[in-house]
């Protein structure tokens, strides 16, 4: 009870009961799973779709419909984020980075429909997973562009003077290796997360209102600002996937060549 | 009483033992809300890793194999209209160059013409001078021709009147030869004045 608001508990904003496995099993299948497997799905049939979609015109090859919709989003990846911070030569990491962008997009913009009401990402295991999988991605293209000088490159970056390389290596260390999944994750889950809460917080408090006569002058302003913030959930929603994809992007553009 | 106390004391007892054991009980289920579950980690990389492998080789493919057609088509149809472009200017240079060429044979056509055509007007000129002149020749001789005649028929009447009436007057014939010389000169006198 906050103020005379009969609010959750967190743990009844954020954990679902598994629809099938037994509690606390490890293959434990429950809401954000099955949103993880929405965006997999509503991913590939966006494509698939867009794929099988005719072009408006076989002399002009333009495109129309859902395939308008996918390409404008891959040019929006491939120019707007690859182009821009890796390069040309980056665009075999195209499939990695759409991939990023799409789950992540879709599963936050769960948060705004209607039966769900979540987002995927407002749970830890999401974002820690992708920040791992990003992690071990960019570390990987390092070694395979570097070899094992990656490491020693990406700690000491070449042209620092020797004398301040103790202090440069454990910052470089901590920042690229530690900080940067952590970052990248916690980012991601606690927008969110905070963007989850502020929409339960502002729904709970319309139903109060609603119940309360006195304050039943007040219902309006609070759902006016139900309605805008769950417009501006949906931007965070595109936004936060941006972040994510641009930061990947960046972390495997400076893997690749020892000067970043 | 007593036994009243006791039978309130042992309830309280259970009940605050079942009290610490649901406390107990709650305390091994909350789970850090924030913390990430196994479960969730496990579905989250199961699904993440499907779509990247279907983006990979199924998904991206359709899609950039259109884009990039539509691209080279694009840069295809741009060198084409460079190509023709080029093809243009040269086109429009050759156009240019045989038009400055057709302008000064204009040009040098139209001098020759200028210059032949003042050629043949100054023959013309000349040759209508002359014509002319030879005109104003033959006329000033035929007014000479014929003043020399009237001059001579004149002198003649002249005399034959002037040597009637004389002869008339003095009833005697005179010298006509000698008359008509004195009556001539006079006739010429009087034609210079």
């Amino acid at each position: 009870m906050i103020f005379g608001l009969e609010f959750p508990p967190i743990e009844n904003l954020v954990e679902w009961p598994n629809l099938f496995g037994p509690t606390d099993s490890w293959y434990g299948f429950n809401k954000i799973a099955l949103i993880n497997l929405v965006a997999l799905v509503g991913t590939s049939v966006l494509f698939l779709v867009a794929g099988r979609q005719k072009t408006l015109e076989p002399a002009t090859n333009a495109p129309k419909g859902s395939r308008n919709l996918v390409e404008s989003a891959v040019a929006f990846i491939r120019d707007g984020i690859i182009t821009e911070t890796i390069g040309p030569e980056g665009l075999r990491y195209l499939p990695f980075l759409a991939s990023l962008f799409f789950f992540i997009l879709i599963t936050n913009i769960f948060e705004v429909i209607p039966f769900f009401h979540m987002p995927g990402n407002a749970r830890m295991a999401g974002p820690a997973v992708l920040a791992l999988l990003t992690w071990v991605y960019f570390i990987a293209v390092g070694i395979k562009h570097q070899g094992l000088k990656y490491f020693w490159n990406s700690v000491a970056p070449p042209g620092v003077p020797k004398a301040l390389l103790p202090l440069v290596v454990p910052i470089e260390l901590l920042s690229t290796f530690i900080v940067r999944p952590f970052s990248l994750a916690v980012r991601l889950f606690a927008n969110m997360l905070a963007g989850h809460i502020l929409l339960v917080t502002f729904t709970v408090l319309c139903i109060t209102l609603w119940g309360a006569s006195l304050l039943l002058a007040v219902l309006p302003f609070s759902f006016l600002m139900l309605v805008g913030l769950t417009g501006f959930e949906i931007m965070v929603a595109f936004l936060q996937a941006y972040i994510f994809t641009i930061l990947a992007s960046v972390y495997i553009g400076s893997s690749m060549h020892a000067e970043h | 009483m007593l036994a009243s106390i006791l039978v309130l004391a042992n309830q309280a007892v259970n009940e605050a033992d079942n009290l610490l054991g649901q406390a107990a009980g709650d305390a091994k289920t909350v789970k850090n809300p924030i913390l990430p579950t196994v479960n969730e980690m496990f579905w989250a990389a199961i699904f993440f890793i499907a779509l990247w492998a279907l983006m990979k080789f199924v998904l991206l493919p359709r899609i950039t194999k259109v884009m990039d057609g539509r691209t080279d088509k694009v840069r295809d149809d741009l060198a084409a209209a460079e190509a023709a472009e080029t093809e243009r200017v040269a086109k429009l240079e050759q156009y240019e160059a045989g038009l400055a060429g057709a302008r000064a044979e204009a040009v040098a056509i139209l001098e020759a013409s200028r210059a032949e055509g003042d050629a043949e007007r100054r023959t013309q000129i000349a040759a209508a001078e002359a014509d002319v002149a030879a005109a104003r020749a033959e006329a000033a001789s035929e007014i000479a021709d014929a003043k020399a005649r009237a001059r001579s028929e004149l002198t003649g009447s002249i005399t034959d009147i002037a040597v009637g009436a004389a002869e008339a007057v003095i009833q005697k014939p005179l010298d006509r030869a000698a008359q008509g010389r004195i009556v001539e000169d006079y006739v010429n006198a009087a034609g210079q004045n």
